[in-house]
Parts: C-alpha cells; sequence; structure tokens
C-alpha cells in the first residue's frame, strides 16, 4: 500500500532524513515511532507530498501522492490538528473537505455523531479543546471511508474513552484489510495498537519488524517461593541467574529448560515467562 | 464516541480516481472564502459601503460628480478592498494551517491556485456588481435631471473588470508571501505609500505602475490601453509569482 525507497530530505548541509526505506502492507497497522526531531513528521509530509523529497522516492498504491487523481478518498491523513480555521464551524469544515473529495454530505453529519462532535459541530473550531480538534481531524481522514490512514499523533488530547475508541477503530480498520500507520509518542498505546514497528532515530531507520520479534528478549523470568534454592539449581545446570528482588532473570534459557530444572529439584513456581522487552526499553535502546 | 460498527472490507472507493472537477474547485474557494467572518466583511462592507459613500458625496459635492467620476472613486476605493480579500484566499490559508487540507486534497498546487484565482475573481466581479448597481442606484434617487451619465456604460464594465483584477492581484500576493499579515502590509505600503512617493518623484512612471490610479482612469473614460495595460501587468506578475513560489514552498 505504501513503499518508501530511499527518502531523504536535505535542508542546505543538515540531513534530517537519511535514506528511510520501508513497506506498509493492506490488513496492518504500523507503528511509527522516534524521539522528537528524529524525522518522523518530515517523512509524513513527504509521503503525503507536502514536504518535496531532496532523493528517494514514496509510493501510495503504486503512485506518487502528486499523482493520485483524489488522494484523500485514497488515503486519510491526519498531520496537525491544529490546521484547521478557527473561524468556521466543525461542520463546515468536514464540508468543504468533503464537497472536494465528492463525498455526499449526509457523511459529515454521521461521522460528527460518530466522533463525538454531533452537537459541537456547529460551534466555531476556536472554541474546541485540543481533544475536539483532534476528533475533528480524525473525523475528516474518515470522510471517504479511505483504504489506508496515516496519523500523526491522533491520540493528543484524547480523554481515555476516546483513545480506547481510536484503538479500537484502528485495529478495526487493518481487519477490514485496511492500512494504518500510527505515529505516536506514546509508547504504551503503539504497543497495544500495531502489529508492526517502524523505529527511526537521527533521520535512520534503526528497527523494522513485527512488535513481536522487536520485544522478543533474550531467555526467560521466572518467580518461585525459594528463589535462592532455585538459582543454585539453575547454577548448577550451567546457566547464568541474576536476582533482582525475587525475580530470577536466566538469559539464553527457554522456559522449558527452566521448568524441567525446577521440576527435578522441587521448586515451586509462581511465575515462568519469556523475558520480553517493553516498547519503553526498546525504543531508548534503539534512540538513545 | 460511538462504537465503529463497520464491518464491510475497506477497498478502494470509486471516488479515489475521479479528479475533482475545475469548476468544484472554484465554487469551493469562493464558500471558503465567505464561510469565515473576515471574507464574509470583507466582501459585505466592499458591497454595502459604497452606496452610502455615495449619499454622502452627492449630498456634499457642489456640483455633484458625474456617475463615471463616481464610480471611478468608489471604484479605486473597493479595490483596496478587493485586494485584501484576495489575499486572505490564499495567504489566509497559509497562516491558519489550512493549505495542507487543501494541498493534501488536491496536491496539485497550481490546479489549486487556478481556482483560486478563477473564484476570487468571480466573487471581486459580483461584488464590483453589487457596487455599481447600488452606487447608481443611489446616484438616480438622489439626484436630478442635471445629473450627468455620460460613460456609465464603459464605468459599469471597467469597474466589474477592476474588481475581478484587484481580487486576483491580491490572490497572488497572498500566495507568494504566504503570510496574511505581512502580505497585507506590505502590498498597503506598496500600493499606498511606495506608488505615491513614487508619483511624487516621477509621475511619468508612477502612470505606468499605480494600478489605483489605472482603475480610476479606466473607469472614467480618461483613458483604455496603459490602464489596461497596467492591470493586466499586476494580474499576470502577481498570479505568476504566486504560482511559482507555491509550487516550491514545503507545507510544514
Amino acid at each position: 500500500m505504501i513503499t518508501v525507497t530511499g527518502l531523504t530530505k536535505r535542508y542546505a548541509d543538515r540531513t534530517v532524513v537519511d535514506d528511510v526505506s520501508f513497506t506498509l502492507e493492506p490488513g496492518t497497522v504500523t507503528g511509527f515511532l522516534g524521539p522528537n526531531g528524529a524525522g518522523k513528521t518530515t517523512t509524513l509530509r513527504m509521503i503525503t507530498g507536502l514536504v518535496p523529497p531532496s532523493s528517494g522516492q514514496a509510493l501510495v498504491d503504486g503512485r506518487r501522492w502528486v499523482d493520485l487523481p483524489n488522494p484523500s478518498a485514497l488515503a486519510g491523513v491526519l498531520l496537525d490538528a491544529g490546521a484547521v480555521h478557527p473561524g468556521r464551524t466543525g461542520r463546515t469544515h468536514l464540508a468543504i473537505l468533503a464537497a472536494t473529495l465528492g463525498v455526499p454530505v449526509r457523511r459529515v453529519d454521521e461521522l460528527l455523531d460518530q466522533v463525538g462532535l454531533g452537537p459541537a459541530g456547529r460551534r466555531r473550531i476556536r472554541g474546541y479543546s485540543l481533544g475536539m480538534r483532534q476528533r475533528l481531524g480524525i473525523a475528516a481522514a474518515l470522510l471517504a471511508d479511505p483504504a489506508l490512514l496515516i496519523l500523526d499523533e491522533p491520540a493528543n488530547g484524547l480523554d481515555p474513552e476516546g483513545i480506547r475508541w481510536m484503538r479500537d477503530l484502528l485495529r478495526g480498520h487493518a481487519g477490514r484489510g485496511g492500512t494504518v500507520l500510527l505515529s505516536s509518542h506514546l509508547l504504551g498505546e503503539v504497543e497495544h495498537t500495531v502489529d508492526r514497528l517502524v523505529v527511526i532515530g537521527a533521520g535512520r531507520i534503526v528497527a523494522d519488524g513485527p512488535i513481536g520479534s522487536l520485544l522478543a528478549g533474550d531467555g526467560v523470568r521466572v518467580r518461585t517461593l525459594d528463589p535462592a534454592g532455585l538459582s543454585a539449581s539453575l547454577q548448577a545446570a550451567g546457566l547464568t541467574v541474576t536476582d533482582a528482588d525475587g525475580v530470577l532473570a536466566v538469559p539464553g534459557a527457554t522456559a522449558e529448560q527452566v521448568g524441567r530444572i525446577a521440576a527435578a529439584g522441587g521448586h515451586v513456581l509462581t511465575d515462568l515467562r519469556r523475558a520480553d522487552r517493553g516498547l519503553e526499553d526498546l525504543f531508548f535502546q534503539l534512540t538513545a | 464516541m460511538t462504537a465503529a460498527v463497520l464491518d464491510h472490507p475497506v477497498t478502494a472507493t470509486t471516488l479515489v480516481d475521479r479528479r475533482p472537477p475545475l469548476t468544484r474547485l472554484v465554487g469551493l474557494e469562493i464558500r471558503k472564502i465567505l464561510s469565515t467572518r473576515s471574507g464574509l466583511a470583507l466582501a459585505g462592507t466592499a458591497a454595502v459601503a459604497p452606496a452610502a459613500v455615495t449619499a454622502l458625496m452627492l449630498a456634499l459635492a457642489d456640483p455633484p460628480p458625474g456617475s463615471a467620476t463616481l464610480l471611478a472613486l468608489l471604484g479605486a476605493l473597493v479595490a483596496l478592498l478587493m485586494v485584501a480579500i484576495g489575499v486572505l484566499s490564499t495567504a489566509g490559508e497559509w497562516t491558519h494551517g489550512t493549505v495542507q487540507t487543501t494541498f493534501l486534497a488536491v496536491p496539485r498546487r497550481s490546479r489549486v491556485l487556478a481556482a483560486k484565482y478563477a473564484g476570487t475573481a468571480l466573487l471581486g466581479a459580483v461584488v464590483a456588481t453589487v457596487v455599481v448597481a447600488s452606487t447608481l442606484a443611489v446616484a438616480a434617487l438622489g439626484t436630478g435631471p442635471g445629473f450627468s451619465w455620460a460613460g456609465t456604460g464603459v464605468a459599469i464594465a471597467a469597474t466589474i473588470g477592476a474588481g475581478a483584477a484587484l481580487t486576483v492581484v491580491g490572490a497572488g500576493i497572498g500566495a507568494a508571501v504566504g503570510n496574511a499579515p505581512a502580505a497585507l502590509t506590505g502590498t498597503y505600503l506598496v500600493l499606498l505609500v511606495a506608488i505615491n512617493i513614487l508619483n511624487g518623484a516621477k509621475p511619468v512612471w508612477g502612470k505606468h505602475v499605480d494600478p489605483l490610479s489605472a482603475v480610476f482612469d479606466l473607469v472614467e473614460g480618461d483613458a483604455a490601453v496603459r490602464p489596461i495595460a497596467v492591470l493586466t501587468g499586476w494580474v499576470l506578475a502577481t498570479a505568476v509569482a504566486g504560482v511559482l513560489v507555491t509550487r516550491r514552498r514545503a507545507v510544514s
């Protein structure tokens, strides 16, 4: 659905996006992560034709954004919820966009209700909170029920109910065969929503793959009623063990290995799991 | 927020390959201008104020000016407001960031600007038509048989044409500058200060660059070729500058 190849952006002698390549397939939610200034927003703007790349290209459904006849009907985009005229009503903002795309105006009212802005839709946007502007931006992205969603920090300003709604929306979109590219700094939210991660640091892609394999750690973590005893059994079996407040970390071991050693020694286990890293750990490790 | 109950597979809609026609974009550009208080206020003021000014001029001037002179004075005045409408239609989008939505939906920027120029020209012509109608109506009601209607036909056509031209000039300047306060300030400094200084220092040069004098001369029927050439030059120069700069400017 999106193919980014060697995308690069230079401003004078500063390279803000450096040879970025990735591909997004239908039916997936891909998290696009990176610290402030890493090049996320510039990459999204190059994909959507708002910023010309210095080199490389981004294709959406096989074409450059500028070559798509009606791009917002193919891809709903939310890059900046503040990019609205404060003097217009929310409904007028959506109605103008709907008319541009050729979407019937009744869809505007449907979406205003869907994002919880029904009555507020007739008020001027200058009176909207950040969360309301965000919901208006999400409604604009959904106007044509596009196959692709590109969302930059869509959860900004949303309350917990709104965040859960958005997560369900994005998972549902991918479940229907749609494609989602989600840029966010809310790592917990990303971890629960995406199938895949593309991590950018200092303008370069530093990780790209399924979230499960990126977060998979080395070894297992085990809890037992007798940490000292189990630790001794594991070390006797040639494994390395570190004890952190009663949780034994056993790098290089499998859950089966540890379970067998515990059973042989008669140790009662209360927890045994793969030593996955949290997304936060991964993020800081990759982007430090 | 209500739960998304969509369960149909996501497929590219038939809209994806339907490029929005230019006529639709032109209509939407006019709608954008009139959907904000500033645009509506400017268009309303430009359309309504001349009737009041006409009544005042007819009451105070002795003898009263003829219809062509009235339209020339008001046409130059309204031209200043039309420039502002044009500036807001383009630079206003950059100032508020709505240009992002506009270019995401219609990424061919020269197409967007063509629609803006056509839309502002149409709006400028309509507002100028209202100005002409209200001015002449007030003149007809407020004057006697001695009132001069000489040159009214030419004045009407020239006022409407100049209204359209000056709105496009504003749109071109706004597109080139990309910032509404800077574009408005710069435009009025050039039109009201720099060109007046030039008119004082080198009147012959001033005559060939001053768009407001061109509007006055054209509407009053004093000349045709030079004023039309001056206005055409302003339209072409600003419209082309707007397209060239806009096509290269990043939306950040």
